[in-house]
């Protein structure tokens, strides 16, 4: 069960006559699509911008699972562990497995 | 994702950086799976609707429906430029927390 706030938060956050600001770069995720596959050739205006939201809804959720952890740890600091494992134990999120075990078994994850 | 953690939560570096790299992978998944969508039926622009489709396909159907609000809502902001607080207002006034403010 999702709570209503974040249904509302969308819906209104984000509309004021235009688009309101985002909080994802516009650029960069449509970079990233750009990326994803050769079959990407043209992207439309509107997509970024869903992107943008739907992210805000990604973070939003592993966030709150990974503090659950957190605080069942008896701890205040999310690490990356309770990332790793609010993406493992939620099944969604399964494309996301092998990225969270690699950074969490990679001593020095570089950036790029 | 301070936003919606208590004021006390602290969220380390390297939370932060896999958070990141979580979003970017989200969006590289979802974006070939739309793209194939179009490839499918020999369109060259993937638009918001194919992402909408790709959500649901993947198993974000809650984000999915969400989304297709989201676009809709913006269509018309832009299509007519017209004030749809009312609206949204009348779609939100239920919520199941009302916090009134304390009499004075």
């Amino acid at each position: 069960m999702k709570p209503a706030g974040t249904y509302s938060g969308i819906l209104s956050g984000g509309i004021s006559g235009r688009t309101g600001p985002h909080l994802l770069p516009l650029a960069r995720i449509k970079k990233i699509m750009k990326k994803s596959s050769d079959d990407v050739k043209m992207i439309s205006g509107e997509a970024p911008i869903v992107f943008s939201k739907a992210c805000e809804l990604l973070i939003e959720e592993i966030t709150k699972r990974a503090w659950n952890i957190t605080v069942q740890g008896k701890r205040r600091t999310i690490c990356k562990e309770d990332v790793a494992s609010a993406v493992i134990t939620t099944d969604t999120f399964d494309f996301l497995v092998n990225l969270v075990l690699d950074s969490a078994n990679s001593q020095d994850s570089p950036r790029p | 994702m301070k936003k919606i953690l208590p004021p006390n939560a602290k969220i380390s570096k390297e939370a932060k950086e896999i958070m990141q790299e979580c979003a970017s992978e989200f969006i590289s998944f979802v974006t070939g799976e739309a793209s194939d969508k179009c490839h499918k039926e020999k369109r060259k622009t993937v638009n918001g609707d194919d992402v909408c489709w790709a959500l649901g396909s993947l198993g974000f159907d809650y984000y999915a429906e969400l989304m297709k609000m989201f676009l809709y809502r913006n269509r018309e902001a832009e299509g007519d430029k017209v004030d749809n607080n009312q609206n949204i207002k009348a779609a939100v006034s239920y919520t199941p927390f009302s916090f009134n403010v304390m009499p004075g």
